[in-house]
C-alpha cells in the first residue's frame, strides 16, 4: 500500500508540472509582445576580484585559520549571488536569441546561434559552479573555481553586443556594469 | 454504463485505437515518418496492438491464456516504441544545442540506468495483484514501464525549462500527451499492482485509463494536425546602455 501511496503522489506531483509547462507555454505565447528582458548588469571586476586565485591564497597566508574560512565563506556567499545572476542573464539570452533565431537575415540569425550557445555553455557551468560553492561552504579551504563562469559571461556579453548589434545598430548593449 | 462490455467500454476501448491508428497513417501520408519515425510507428502499431488485445477478448473462442499473451506482445512493443519516441523527441529538442546535447545525453542515460533499478527494486517489492504470473506479471511491467517513462519525461522537462530552451510545437505535443498518460496509468497500475482493489474499482479504473487515452489521443491530433498561432516573432531588442561603457567592453574583448 506505501508503493501505491508513493507511485500516486507522484504521478500526481509529475501531473501538475507538465499541466504548468502548459499553461506556461500556451501564456508566453499569448503574451509574447510584452517580453521585456529583466538583464540584471553584473559587476565584472567585483566578479573577478572574488573568484581570484592569488586573492584566495594571499587572504589565506594573511588571515588565521578561522577567519579565513570565516572570510571565505562570505566571499563563497557573494560568488553564489554573481552566479545566479549570471545564470538568470543566460536564461534571459536563450529566450532572446531564440526569438532573433527567426530573423531573415543570417548575421543575425548566426549571431543568435552562438549567442545561445554561449548562453547555455554558461547556464551548465553556472550549475556546477554553485555546485562546488555550496561544497565549498562546508569546507571552504578547498577554494574556489568559478572562472568558466567568469570567462563564459565575458563571451557571452561579446555575443550580446553583437547580436544588439545587428538588431539595432544605433543601441548599444552590454550587460556588465563595468570590466 | 460504467460495467465491463458496456457500450462506453466498447466505445472507449476501440474509438482512441482507431483515431490513433488514423492519426498515423496521417502523419506517415504527410512524410512526417521522416521527422518522427518512432512516433509514427506507435501510433499505427500500439493501436494495432490494443485493437488485438479488445479482439482477442471479445472473442468467445480466445482462452483467457491466448487473451494475456496477446496483451503481453502488444505490452512489450508498446513500451518499446515509447522509449524510442522519448529518444526521438530529445534529439528533436536538444540536439541542435551542440553546448548541452553531450551533457543531456550523458544525463538522459544516468537517470535512465536510475529509473530502471528503481523501477526494478519497486516491482521486486511489489506483492503482485493475482495468483496467475502471466496477470501480475502484465500488472508489474506496466508499472515499471510507467515508472521508467515517466520519470525520463519529467526529467525532459526540468532540463528543458532550466536552459529556457522552447520546445517546438510537435514534440511538445507529443510529450504532453505521452506524459498525460503516463501519469495517470502510473498511478492506476501501481494501485492494482500494490493494494488489490475490489472488482468494481477495477473496473472503474479500467474505464478512468481509457478515458484519459482517449483524450490523450486528442492532445496529439491537436497538436500534430491543428496549425499553432502564426505568431509574428517580435524582435525583442536587448537593453540599451551607455555608448562609452559599450565601447570600452568591445575594446577589451578585442585586446584579449
Amino acid at each position: 500500500m506505501t508503493l501505491a501511496i508513493i507511485f500516486v503522489v507522484f504521478a500526481v506531483l509529475a501531473l501538475v508540472l507538465i499541466l504548468r509547462v502548459t499553461v506556461s507555454r500556451a501564456l508566453q505565447v499569448s503574451s509574447r509582445d510584452n517580453v521585456t528582458p529583466g538583464i540584471e548588469p553584473l559587476d565584472v571586476e567585483a566578479f573577478r576580484n572574488l573568484v581570484d586565485a592569488s586573492e584566495n591564497a594571499y587572504l589565506h597566508r594573511r588571515l588565521p585559520a578561522p577567519e579565513f574560512r570565516r572570510v571565505q565563506r562570505e566571499r563563497l556567499r557573494a560568488a553564489a549571488a554573481y552566479i545566479r545572476v549570471s545564470g538568470r542573464n543566460a536564461a534571459i539570452l536563450v529566450t532572446i536569441s531564440q526569438a532573433a533565431l527567426t530573423s531573415s537575415d543570417s548575421q543575425t540569425v548566426e549571431a543568435a546561434r552562438q549567442l545561445i550557445d554561449s548562453a547555455l555553455l554558461l547556464r551548465r557551468n553556472a550549475a556546477f559552479a554553485l555546485l562546488r560553492i555550496y561544497v565549498g561552504l562546508a569546507w571552504p579551504t578547498i577554494g574556489l573555481s568559478a572562472a568558466p563562469v567568469l570567462l563564459g559571461y565575458e563571451r557571452l556579453n561579446g555575443c550580446a553586443m553583437l547580436l544588439g548589434r545587428l538588431q539595432n545598430p544605433t543601441v548599444p548593449v552590454r550587460i556588465s556594469v563595468r570590466s | 454504463m460504467l460495467q465491463a462490455h458496456s457500450i462506453l467500454w466498447h466505445y472507449l476501448w476501440v474509438a482512441p485505437d482507431l483515431l490513433f491508428m488514423l492519426l498515423g497513417f496521417f502523419l506517415w501520408r504527410r512524410g512526417m515518418g521522416r521527422i518522427f519515425p518512432a512516433f509514427v510507428a506507435f501510433a499505427i502499431l500500439s493501436s494495432v496492438g490494443d485493437l488485438a488485445a479488445y479482439l482477442a477478448d471479445i472473442t468467445p473462442s480466445v482462452s483467457p491464456a491466448n487473451f494475456w499473451r496477446v496483451f503481453w506482445a502488444g505490452l512489450v512493443v508498446e513500451s518499446l516504441l515509447k522509449f524510442l519516441v522519448i529518444g526521438e523527441v530529445f534529439s528533436q529538442v536538444f540536439a541542435p544545442y551542440a553546448s548541452i546535447a553531450r551533457l543531456g545525453k550523458k544525463l538522459v542515460s544516468g537517470c535512465g540506468t536510475l529509473l530502471v533499478l528503481l523501477a526494478a527494486v519497486m516491482a521486486a517489492f511489489s506483492r503482485g495483484d493475482s495468483k496467475f504470473g502471466v496477470v501480475s506479471g502484465a500488472h508489474l511491467l506496466e508499472q515499471t514501464v510507467f515508472i521508467i517513462e515517466l520519470g525520463l519525461i519529467v526529467f525532459l522537462f526540468l532540463f528543458a525549462a532550466y536552459f529556457h530552451l522552447s520546445w517546438d510545437r510537435l514534440s511538445f505535443g507529443i510529450m504532453i500527451g505521452l506524459g498525460v498518460s503516463a501519469c495517470e496509468h502510473l498511478a492506476v497500475w501501481a494501485i492494482i499492482a500494490n493494494a488489490s482493489p475490489s472488482e468494481h474499482v477495477r473496473t472503474l479504473f479500467s474505464f478512468l485509463g481509457m478515458a484519459t487515452y482517449h483524450l490523450c489521443v486528442f492532445i496529439w491530433f491537436y497538436y500534430l494536425l491543428v496549425p499553432g498561432k502564426a505568431t509574428v516573432k517580435p524582435k525583442i531588442s536587448l537593453p540599451e546602455n551607455n555608448l562609452a561603457v559599450w565601447n570600452r567592453e568591445l575594446e577589451r574583448l578585442l585586446q584579449q
